[in-house]
Formats: C-alpha cells, structure tokens, sequence
C-alpha cells in the first residue's frame, strides 16, 4: 500500500488524497456503502486497510512472517506518517463541517425575521380588487340596453339596402346591357336569385318580372355573341359561360353550333367536289401540275382554314364536346377519301390520285393542329390504306380490261383489216399493251412512293406490298382470261371454220410468250425498285399457259388436217380403186395447210438456229431440186423394197432400227410447231390407212401421194428423221393393208411427181 | 416416264387390234385376242395368266377364217365369244364356241354358233350386255343398229329389231350400259347417240366430234368415258349432257380407247396411237359441285390425274381389258401383236 502511495504521489499526490477524503467521508455518512469493499478475500487482500473487513492481526501476523526487520521497521515508519495524516485530515474535516453549519444556521434566522409582515398586505390587496369588480359590473348593465338598440338598428339598415339593390336591379341589368358589362349583369342576377326565390311571388313580384325581362335580353344578347362568327372566340366563349350560368339549356346551343359546323362541313365538301371536277378536267398531262398549285390553294384551302377555325372556336366554347367534333372531323375525312374512291373507280391518273391524297393530307394536318385529340392522322391512314389499295386493284384491273380489249379488237379486226401481217400487228399491239402498261404502272406507282406525302410516307411499305400482290394478281388474272378466251375460240372454231379461232389463239400464244421472255428480265427490274417480286412463279404460270395455248394451236391446225384425210379416206372405196394417175388433190389440200401454217407461226415465233443453217444450204436453189431428186429416188428405192418384205422382216427391221421417238417436246420456235403438226398429220394418215383394206391401185396411189408430200415436204421444211420415218410407216401400213401390194414402177412414180411438181409450180406463177 | 419392263409379254404371231377380258372365267385371269392379217391365216388366242402371275400362257389356239376386227367374250360363258372380221372387201359378225376338250386336238376348229348375217354395211362391234346372263346382243354396222336374241343351245341368232342410226351418221361403235339392260350409246361422227332398246328409239345425245371409243363406268352410273381423235379423254355425267364433267388431256396422237376400271372408282385406261397407254384418276362422284367452273379454273391447280404412262410399245395402242377377276391387272395390245399385262397395284396405293 505504501509502496503504491508513493508511486502515486509522484502523479497525482493531490487528486489521490482528496478522492480518499471524499470516499472516507462518504463511508461515514453512508454506513450501508461499507458492505462494498467486503467482497475481496483476505487472503489476497490483507494489504487492504482501507476496507472494513481488514484483519489487523491477520496483517500482522502476515507482515511479521513475510517482512525482514528492516522491512518491518520501514513498514512501521510509513503507518505512523499516514495515521499521522489521517489525523490532521479528519480534523480539517470537522472543522469545515462545523463551519457550514454555522453559516446556515445564520440564515434561517434571518429568513424567519422577513416573512413576517406579509399577511397583512395580502390581505388588503384582495379588498381593492373586490372593488374594481363590482363597478365594472354596474357599468355593463348600465350599457346593455342601448347597445341592443344599435345592433337592431343596423341590421334594418342592411336589409334596407337589399331591398334597394333588388329595387334596382332592372335598371342595372338594363344598364349593364347597355355597356355589354355582360359579367356584372350576370353576377347580379344571380345575387338576387335567391330572393327572386323566396319572395318573388309576393312582394318582389314587379321587379322580378321586370328583371327577368332584362335577362331574356341578356340570354338573346348572349347567344346573338355566341353565334356571330365576328365576335372573338374568347368573347364567345365567355357569352357561352355566362349562359350556363344563367342556367340556359347549353346543349341545344351546343347542338345548334354543331349542325352550324356540320353544314360549313357540306359547303365544304360541295367545294371539294367542285375541286375533283376540276381535277379530272384538266387530265390533259400539261395543265396537271398547274391545276394542283393553282386550285387547293384558292377554294379548298380557305374553306378547310375556316372549318379549321370553327373547330378550334367550338372547342374552346364547349370543351366537353370533343368526341362530336372528332366525329365531325373524321366523317369529313371518310366523305374525302369516298370521293377518291368514286374518282378511282372512273380511272385517274396517278397524278391526280395524288393530288387528291395531298390534299386530303393537308387538310388532315391542318385539323390535326386543332384537333390533336381526334388522332386524325391515324385515322385517315386507315382510311388512305384503303383507298390507295382500292386504287391499286383498280389500276390493275384496268390494264387488264386494256389488255383484253386490245386482243378482242385483234380478234374482231383481221378479216376487214387486209393488211400484209395481221398477225404480227396484232402481236405487237397486244404486247405493247402489256408491256406498255405494266411499264406505265410501275412508273404511276413509284410517283407514288417517291412522293413525300406523309401520309404516303407512312404507307409506302404496304404500297409496295400492294403493288406486288396486285401485279401477281394481275398476271394471274391475265393468264386466266387468256385461257378462257382461247377456250372460246376453240369452241367457236368449230362452228365457224377454223382461221379465226387459229388467228386468236396464235396471237395469245405469241403475247403469252413475249410476256414470259419480258418477265425474265422484268423480275430484276422490279427488285430495283424494291418489289420482291416472286416472278419466277408467275413466269412458271406464263410458260405453262403458252404451252396450253400452243398445245391448243396445233390441235387446232392438226384437227383440220384431220378432217381432211377423214375425207379423203372414208368417201372412195379402196377396194376398187383405179390406177393412179396424178397425186391425189388431198395432198394439195395439206400443203396448203401447211403453208398456212408456215406463214403464220413465221410472224410470230422466233426462228430456229438449225432452220438458218438448212437455209444457207439449199438456198442455192438451182442444184436443190436436183439434190432431192436424187434423194428421193433412193428413198422409194428402200421404200418399194419395204413394201414388198414381209411382215416379219419390217419387224426385224424395227428391231434393228433404233426406235424414233416420233412426239418430241414442242419448242417454241417455228421449226418445231411445223414440224410437230406435220409429225402428227402423218400419224394420222398412217392411221387412216390402217383402217382401209386397198387394192393394188389403191395402195400404188397411196405410195405416189407419199412420194410427193416427201418431196414438198423436204423443199418446204426441215425434215427430221422421224418425218421420214413416219412416211415409210404410211407406205408400210398402205402395203400391209393392201390385197396385192405391188408396187408403183420407180420410173412411173418419178414421173407422176415431176408432172405434179410441174403443175403446182407453174400455178404459183 | 419410265416405261416399265414390269409388265408381262406375249407375242402373237401377226397384227392385232382386239383383246378381250373373258370374264366369264372365274378360275383365271385370261383374255382373248384375235389377229388382223389380211393375207395370213388369222388366229384367236387364248391367253391365261399363270397362276403364279408370272407368265401369260397360252391355253388355246384357234384358227379363225378372216381377219379379226373385233372381239367380245361372252360375260356368262367362258368358251363363248364374238368376232367381228372382214375379207378385205367383206365384213361378218359370227359367235363362236371353242369347242370342249380342245387341249387334246392337235388342231381344234371352232364351231360357229351363229351368224350375224344380217348386216349389210361394215360391222364395227358387237355387244354382250356387261352384268351377266342376257340372251340379247346387239351388233353395230355403218348405218344400222341390230339387237339380236341368242339361243346358245339350238344355235341360233335371230335379228328382233333393227334401227337406222339416221341420214348421216356413220357409226362407229358402241358401248351397252351396265346398269340399265334398255339402255345403249352409239358413236357417231358428230356425236354419242343412246337408244332405248325397248323402243329402238333415241333418248338422248351428247354432241361431241370424232369420238373413237367410249366406255361406261361400272361403279358409276350415268358416266360415260369417251376418248376422241384430238381433244383427248371426256367424263360425261349423262344427266348434264351439255358439258364434261372432266377433261383428261388424253395421248400426243389420238387416243383410241378408254377402259373404267370395273373395281376402284375413278380409274381409268387410255391407250393411244402415239404407242402408250395411261393411267389415270379421275373420281368423279366427289366434285359434282365443281363442274361448272371447270373452263375458268385453272388447270394447275388441280392435282395430275395421269398416274402412270406405260410407254414400252413399239407401235400404236388399240387393244385394252382390265381384268374383272384381278381388276389391278389390265392387259393391253399394240399393233404389233405384242400383248402386255400390268398391274397397277403400284399405284393404287398411292389414293
């Protein structure tokens, strides 16, 4: 303990002695806290005086055995000097605490000296306000009576004045009219409504009747402003307010108003007929652009600009009647785009379809301003969507109808027109059309996109789309009306001769077939112009419908062959035929078809490259006779040999004999729809002979029929081993059906060609 | 096309034109086909399909007087049948018996039960009643229209009516309705004529030119198939008979007969002169509906009714039978006297 005393002292000396002080002294006034510093064992703390539980013999004991003697001795210097302490502390203590005691004592007794003479007081302040209250008491009531007076009197005087203001009021009333002060009369006149209410039946009676009387007035003058279109809309609008307030059926003003605009809407729209009009008078190409400039921007424009107006003026009166006004607005855009569509369906030029949709567009915007609410653009692109698909059907439908007309006028034509080529006329007049108006069209609609027409802007996409879609449709619906008209003149052929229906029918197949070759290099142009064109379908349709046609043509031309050779084999009896003397006139007959034939698939199909090669040959026309002849004379030869083997040995010579392929592909060239109808025209005769049973004249006819149609044919058209092979087959047939197939003497027979050739020659001269 | 080496061959010694189904043979599927030689000894054949479908037998050789033109099984006899045949400068009609125990004579004769000797003109055919036993038959010449009453037994053919076909028109052929025993069509230049056979008289006609063959649908009644020169195959339905119920585009050349099948509707033969024949399905029962606009439709749309076109033919087309024991298998004869059986069981399992 000493030994942490002194350690101490050196930091704090002072604070460690007071803190002592305090807790001693503490431990003297509070005897409980003592109880605390218990709780540490005495074996630990035996060095602890300070605590209650300190064990002086215990310490003792403990010093004694754990100390040396110096120890001891140091340790009893150092109790002495701190008892000693403690000593002068507890004095200084005692005397504080007596001192303290003193001074309080002192003033109390001074405290008790004071509060003496205070009750008196008090007691004479509370008399003194005991007085004040009765007097203020006996002034209040001496008051009351007269102050009751005064209120009542000037609750007379107001309603004094009431009654002078509702005396009053027709002449103010009359007097704000006058001064158009139409707010203050108003407010007026609602002011004294109330009254009116209570007391207007009894004693107001005179003055109610005459300021009602005023207010029709004001309600006359009112709705006067609210209709007067030179009023300012503001001014309007309050008339307007005032009116309600005024408790005026509002709606029927607002219905009025409506039917007001409803009818500028038919002025308006009388005008805009009177536009279209205009429009579709000036189709003359020059006048176009100026008309447009020009019109919309005299009559139109100023009209819509006032429609315009009255709408942003009615809104503002009636605020709450927007749905009417965009039902106004929107059946003026639908009454538009009708009239577009009646346009339409009498055919415009894109040009004019154009302005029409500017127009309308201008007019849109314009009510957008005002009317944003209405969605008006929105709107009308519903509606353009419509029409502008409406028009693309319709131009298509039109070309169509142009296209149809320009054939059926090529049908009705050739016989009157006695020109050198009908056929190509007519070939070219219908392909121009085709191609001419499908060319036309595509420029109309791409005005029509390149156009920066908003409305238009927003549509191109589907324009496009539309276009499209109209174009295949288009081509479908051409391709169908070409197989119709083909059908009709097929059955029409029959009855009336052929050459008309023959004349149609090829000019078709040629149209047919310059679209298909035009479309090839059609289908890239339109992907430039941005149409996915599926063009390659619509080609595929076009080559299957020419081949049809084709098809059709050389029925046609192989069906009056046909009936030719029935003829000629039913009506003779083979059986008992005479000698051959000339070539039957049958095989005139044919050539002559084939001629026909010739000249009319020239003027229309393009040439073959064999056919120009063929020519170049023989056209040194002096030795072909000679060639042929040669040919030809070899030819019998094998055919006479034919003849005359048996049935096994052609089948043997079948087998050996590379089998022709006899119906080959038609092309589309001139070479090989000659030379398929000449194919199929000898089928035929080889047919025809196999149902005769002949004698020999019978069949030496038939041999010399062949041996000329051979010749004609070789000077004629280019001969394919299948034409050849074919007339052997005849001349087999002939000799199969035949009683005594004998043949015609090689000389004879080359003979009787010459004389025949001899003939037909000097004709054509 | 491929042509097909599936079917099965068998050549007979000269040109032919007919091939009959002998229908009256319940136990196999054979045919008869006779021979066209002007100047050869002509022959009937009896052809059988080995059982293992395999092979074509020929079960009987007949040596027939004149050149065969054309040739009818009796539907109710096997060993009774009709030829129609010429000298050159002559025609006849005859029916034969092929005589019993024929496997046994080296050379067997075939006993002539009558003759149809009444005709003047050119005979063209002669008709069994398709459905079964019928002691009528009806033979067709140039001009005229003979039904004849059969009596197998005493051998006899008597003619019981006779009926001109009219100024100018020559007919061609003919076909007998299987579903009404009165009934008969006619081919004719301009047009296909059919007579009551009660009354001999006309009842109805279908305008149409050049018509080659028809041919009566058995499953159907009142459609009538044509094939003409040209303009290919027609489906009638003979209760409209202004227009086609269907158009087929029919052969290159001309197509010279068509065939119903007996069993599976819609199924159709055509054989033609460009030396093909083709198979076609063409229902008609489910687009009666469809008939008017047919011209105006497109024909692309429409699925291709040729299923199949056999082209291993060396020559023209003229014979053709189904087979109603086997009605999948159908026997053809080209010019050449080349006769081929098919099956088109292939393709039936396309529906």
């Amino acid at each position: 303990m000493v030994e942490r005393e002194n350690t101490r002292t050196d930091d704090v000396p002072l604070d460690d002695k007071a803190k002592r002080m305090r807790d001693l002294l503490s431990s003297f006034y509070n005897p409980d806290h003592s109880s605390a510093p218990k709780a540490p064992s005495n074996y630990e703390n035996l060095d602890a005086i300070d605590s209650t539980s300190f064990d002086p013999d215990h310490y003792m004991n403990l010093l004694v055995q754990q100390s040396n003697l110096e120890g001891l001795l140091r340790r009893h210097v150092e109790m002495a000097a701190e008892i000693k302490n403690l000593d002068t502390d507890l004095q200084m203590l005692v005397y504080e605490n007596y001192n303290k005691f003193i001074s309080a004592t002192d003033a109390i007794k001074w405290m008790k000296s004071n509060i003496v003479g205070m009750e008196a007081n008090m007691e004479q302040l509370l008399d003194k306000i005991m007085s004040v209250q009765s007097r203020s008491d006996g002034v209040n009531t001496s008051l009351f009576e007269k102050r009751e007076h005064i209120e009542k009197l000037h609750r007379t005087r107001n309603l004094l004045r009431k009654v002078q203001f509702i005396y009053d009021l027709p002449a103010r009333l009359a007097k704000c009219i006058k001064s158009e002060a139409y707010a203050d009369a108003v407010k007026f006149y609602i002011g004294a409504m109330p009254i009116f209410k209570a007391y207007g039946d009894s004693s107001f009676q005179d003055c109610k009747r005459a300021s009602e009387e005023a207010v029709i007035i004001l309600v006359k003058n009112l709705q006067g402003k609210l209709f007067s279109d030179s009023e300012s809309i503001q001014a309007r609008a309050e008339a307007a307010v005032l009116l309600k307030q005024l408790d005026f059926p509002v709606d029927s003003l607002q219905a009025r108003l409506l039917e007001k605009l409803e009818q500028s809407l038919g002025d308006l729209q009388l005008k805009t007929v009177g536009i279209e009009n205009i429009l579709r008078e000036s189709n003359d190409p020059s006048k176009q652009g100026k008309a447009f400039e020009s019109i919309p921007n005299t009559g139109h424009e100023v009209s819509v600009h006032g429609f315009a107006e009255a709408i942003r003026a009615y809104r503002v009166i009636f605020p709450d009647s927007e749905s009417q006004l965009i039902k106004l607005a929107q059946n003026l855009v639908i009454k538009h785009f009708e009239m577009i569509e009646q346009c339409v369906k009498r055919r415009i030029s894109s040009a004019n379809f154009l302005g029409a949709l500017r127009t309308i567009w201008t007019d849109v915007l314009l009510m957008d301003e005002v009317l944003s609410e209405a969605a008006l653009p929105d709107f009308s692109l519903e509606a353009g969507q419509v029409t502008v698909k409406k028009y693309v059907a319709s131009t298509f439908t039109y070309l169509l109808q142009d296209i149809s007309d320009a054939l059926l006028k090529v049908n009705v034509s050739p016989k009157e027109a006695a020109e050198e080529h009908p056929l190509q006329v007519a070939l070219e007049a219908s392909k121009k059309t085709v191609l001419q108006g499908s060319m036309d069209l595509l420029l109309d609609f791409r005005q029509l996109l390149d156009d920066n027409l908003g409305l238009l802007v927003k549509l191109r996409e589907f324009i496009a789309d539309w276009v499209q879609e109209g174009f295949q449709d288009f081509f479908r619906a051409l391709d169908d009306r070409f197989l119709i008209l083909s059908g009709r003149k097929n059955s029409t052929s029959q009855d009336q001769g052929f050459s008309d229906g023959a004349l149609g029918e090829k000019v078709l197949v040629g149209t047919v077939l310059e679209i298909t070759a035009s479309f090839s290099g059609g289908g890239v142009q339109g992907d430039e112009n941005g149409h996915a064109f599926v063009s390659g379908e619509i080609c595929q349709i076009f080559r299957s419908v020419s081949e049809t046609l084709l098809h059709h043509y050389i029925n046609m031309r192989t069906q009056r062959v046909s009936t030719l050779l029935r003829k000629r084999f039913t009506t003779p009896n083979w059986v008992k035929h005479k000698e051959p003397r000339e070539v039957h006139m049958f095989v005139d007959l044919f050539v002559q078809e084939l001629r026909a034939v010739q000249s009319e698939v020239k003027q229309i199909l393009p040439e073959g490259l064999i056919r120009k090669h063929h020519r170049s040959d023989s056209n040194g026309s002096g030795n072909s006779s000679r060639s042929n002849a040669l040919l030809d004379d070899k030819m019998s030869r094998s055919n006479t040999q034919k003849a005359r083997s048996q049935l096994l040995e052609t089948h043997l010579a079948k087998l050996f004999k590379q089998k022709v392929e006899i119906f080959t592909k038609v092309e589309y060239t001139q070479e090989s729809v000659e030379t398929t109808i000449v194919k199929l025209c000898l089928k035929s005769l080889q047919e025809f002979v196999r149902l005769k049973t002949f004698n020999r004249s019978g069949f030496q006819q038939i041999q010399l029929d062949v041996q000329f149609l051979r010749t004609i044919l070789k000077e004629n058209i280019e001969v394919e081993e299948a034409i050849d092979f074919l007339l052997d087959e005849v001349i087999v047939a002939a000799s199969e059906r035949c009683l005594d197939p004998v043949p015609l003497e090689n000389p004879i027979l080359e003979k009787l060609v010459q004389v025949k050739l001899a003939k037909s020659k000097e004709r054509s001269k | 096309m491929q042509g097909g080496s599936s079917g099965i061959g068998y050549g007979l010694k000269y040109q032919a034109r007919c091939i009959s189904d002998v229908k009256a043979d319940t136990d196999h599927t054979s045919f008869l086909t006779g021979t066209l030689s002007l100047r050869e000894e002509n022959e009937v054949h009896l052809i059988r399909l080995s059982s293992g479908g395999t092979e074509l037998i020929c079960e009987g050789l007949f040596s027939h007087p004149n050149e065969i033109w054309d040739l009818a099984s009796c539907p109710f006899d096997q060993r009774i049948f009709s030829t129609v045949f010429s000298t050159g400068e002559s025609y006849g009609a005859a029916i034969w018996q092929i005589p019993e125990l024929y496997g046994q004579l080296n050379s067997p004769q075939l006993e002539r039960i009558a003759s149809l000797d009444a005709h003047a003109r050119k005979i063209n055919c002669v008709l069994w009643w398709p459905s079964g036993r019928h002691d009528k038959l009806i033979s067709i010449d140039d001009e005229n229209l003979f039904l004849w009453t059969l009596d197998c037994s005493k051998k006899t053919a008597q003619v019981q009516s006779k009926q001109s076909s009219g100024m100018l028109h020559y007919l061609s052929g003919g076909a007998w309705d299987p579903h009404d025993i009165n009934a008969v069509a006619t081919t004719c230049e301009s047009s296909v004529q059919f007579w009551d056979l009660r009354t001999m008289k006309k009842t109805n006609a279908v305008e149409r030119a050049h018509i080659r063959n028809a041919n009566y649908d058995m499953k159907n009644n009142h459609i009538l198939v044509t094939a003409e020169d040209e303009s290919g195959i027609h489906i009638w339905d003979l209760r409209k008979p202004k227009s086609p119920v269907k158009e087929l585009p029919g052969h290159t050349h001309w197509t010279w007969a068509v065939s119903c099948n007996p069993e599976y509707d819609g199924l159709i033969l055509s054989a033609g002169t460009d030396s093909t024949v083709n198979l076609w399905l063409a229902p008609t029962s489910a687009e009666e509906e469809a008939t008017s606009e047919s011209i105006a439709e497109p024909p692309a749309q429409r699925a291709d009714p040729l299923l199949n076109s056999y082209s291993d033919y060396e020559d023209s087309v003229y014979g053709l039978a189904w087979s109603s024991r086997e009605p999948w298998m159908f026997a053809s004869l080209s010019y050449d006297g080349r006769v081929v059986v098919e099956s088109v069981r292939p393709f039936l399992s396309r529906r």
